[in-house]
């Protein structure tokens, strides 16, 4: 498939001047980004068949990409679909883990670039008070900020809720230990079957190399 | 520190010395080779100082996205000299000058002193000082010794380049080996109904636009005829082959109205 460069272009000008202007109001962010000066995800959309560079500049800034030469911290491959969940997962770790998204490289600073620009603590007073001023700016930062807590807190109740809900009361799900002892089943079974595959091939190699002889 | 060299249209050579009596295209005019660059000259003289505005309109503000994508294909490094070519008001230098740091070097580079003038102020007002220097020249015959430059872009001035196959030679000589020229031109569009809705844009909107804008309906006539005259994707890629320049390819962009040539010296 073959995009116009224009277009990518557009789509990561814009996402890249969000990012970095949360960035920019999240002044508690900033020694963590420094840790991460240098770090390059790449992270390729294989329903799309593209491929988007997440570098992280020595200034504090998010440089995004469609074409990058130098080298690449992590690699991670997987559907639109995977990658979204794994960008807005609370638990990065333990989806790339159960998921089909393939990753090469080093995790840690892909896991903790994910977790830092999640949990961004963003700054409205800045903003507001160059608009309406120092008085209304600062009132209106507070109830926004009260605003965003509370949405916060109600998303994750009402995950709560529903997942008890779904466990206990619907019993329509199993616990998520049962779930993980189910996921580590199958993984186990799937090296076994990797393994298995194999040694039938190594077998048919010598016994094809034995009736040549 | 921002350096400068003094800025001064009559020091310029136009390099057609040797095809004194041809004639080159001006748009769709044929001239005396040695008369195009003074009226290259006039035209950006005239549109300097609103060549933004200018640059907006004849793509619709999407000149940004291209050179983004070009920025990304030169893939400069920290610390290397990057040599920006009809480099205009400086966006592309401006750039550039945040990529390769403190270590490295970025030459503005242009013809055309009332075009460095303001592309020499913008950088500045946007503190872009201390890895800049401004240069005037006349791509044809780059001052700058040979193997010195890590990459060369030209953006938009290829085009109006009295010799083509000259300027290219230059910029293979002064780049070093494993360096790389992005050349961002207009070119020919890649599907015939957007061939004629820009063609219609070009030459019936687009001069109209610049008389109510900047009073000045000839040169946007120029830099549309300009663009038409000028060679297409394959045709410069030959060219850049030519010039020995290896690992040649193209980008489209926006149809084809855009390409971005790369090459490399080998």
């Amino acid at each position: 498939m073959q995009h116009d460069p224009a277009i990518i272009a557009a789509l990561l000008a814009a996402a890249e001047s969000g990012i970095n202007r949360a960035l920019a109001l999240a002044p508690t962010a900033a020694s963590d980004f420094d840790a991460l000066a240098g770090t390059v995800v790449a992270l390729e959309i294989t329903s799309l068949e593209i491929t988007v560079y997440t570098a992280v500049t020595a200034t504090r800034a998010v440089r995004l990409m469609s074409h990058f030469e130098g080298h690449v911290t992590t690699q991670v491959s997987g559907s639109l679909e995977d990658l979204f969940a794994l960008i807005v997962s609370d638990d990065p770790a333990a989806l790339l883990i159960n998921s089909p998204i393939e990753v090469h490289g080093n995790t840690a600073p892909l896991i903790a670039l994910q977790q830092l620009l999640t949990s961004l603590e963003i700054n409205w007073q800045q903003p507001l008070a160059d608009i309406f001023g120092d008085v209304l700016g600062h009132q209106m930062a507070l109830h926004l900020s009260a605003g965003i807590n509370w949405g916060r807190e109600a998303a994750t109740s009402l995950r709560r809720q529903l997942s008890e809900y779904l466990l206990e009361e619907g019993r329509l799900t199993p616990p998520e230990t049962e779930l993980e002892d189910f996921f580590e089943g199958v993984q186990s079974l799937k090296l076994q079957a990797e393994r298995l595959d194999s040694r039938i091939a190594r077998l048919a190699r010598r016994i094809s190399q034995r009736g040549a002889g | 520190m921002t350096q400068s060299t003094d800025i001064d249209q009559d020091n310029i050579s136009s390099g057609e010395d040797s095809h004194r009596g041809d004639t080159t295209d001006f748009g769709f005019t044929e001239v005396p080779r040695e008369d195009k660059a003074r009226l290259v000259r006039g035209v950006f003289d005239s549109v300097a100082s609103r060549y933004d505005l200018m640059n907006d309109l004849m793509s619709g503000g999407i000149h940004r996205l291209w050179k983004r994508f070009t920025i990304e294909l030169s893939a400069v490094r920290a610390g290397q000299r990057v040599l920006d070519i009809a480099g205009g008001t400086g966006d592309l230098a401006a750039r550039f000058s945040d990529l390769v740091g403190p270590e490295g070097q970025v030459i503005l580079a242009d013809i055309n002193a009332a075009m460095l003038r303001v592309g020499r102020d913008r950088l500045i007002d946007r503190g872009k000082v201390g890895n800049i220097e401004v240069v005037q020249c006349d791509a044809q015959h780059l001052p700058f010794a040979d193997d010195s430059i890590d990459c060369i872009t030209i953006a938009f001035g290829l085009r109006n380049v009295t010799d083509k196959n000259r300027a290219l030679r230059s910029m293979y000589r002064v780049l070093k080996p494993g360096g790389r020229l992005l050349v961002l031109e207009f070119s020919k569009p890649t599907n015939t109904l957007l061939e004629q809705v820009y063609d219609t844009y070009s030459f019936k909107i687009l001069p109209r636009i610049g008389q109510l804008v900047a009073q000045d309906a000839d040169s946007y006539r120029y830099l549309a005829e300009s663009i038409r005259k000028h060679p297409d994707q394959d045709t410069l890629l030959g060219m850049m082959e030519d010039a020995e320049f290896a690992d040649c390819q193209y980008h489209n962009m926006t149809g084809g109205i855009v390409a971005v040539h790369r090459g490399v010296k080998a």
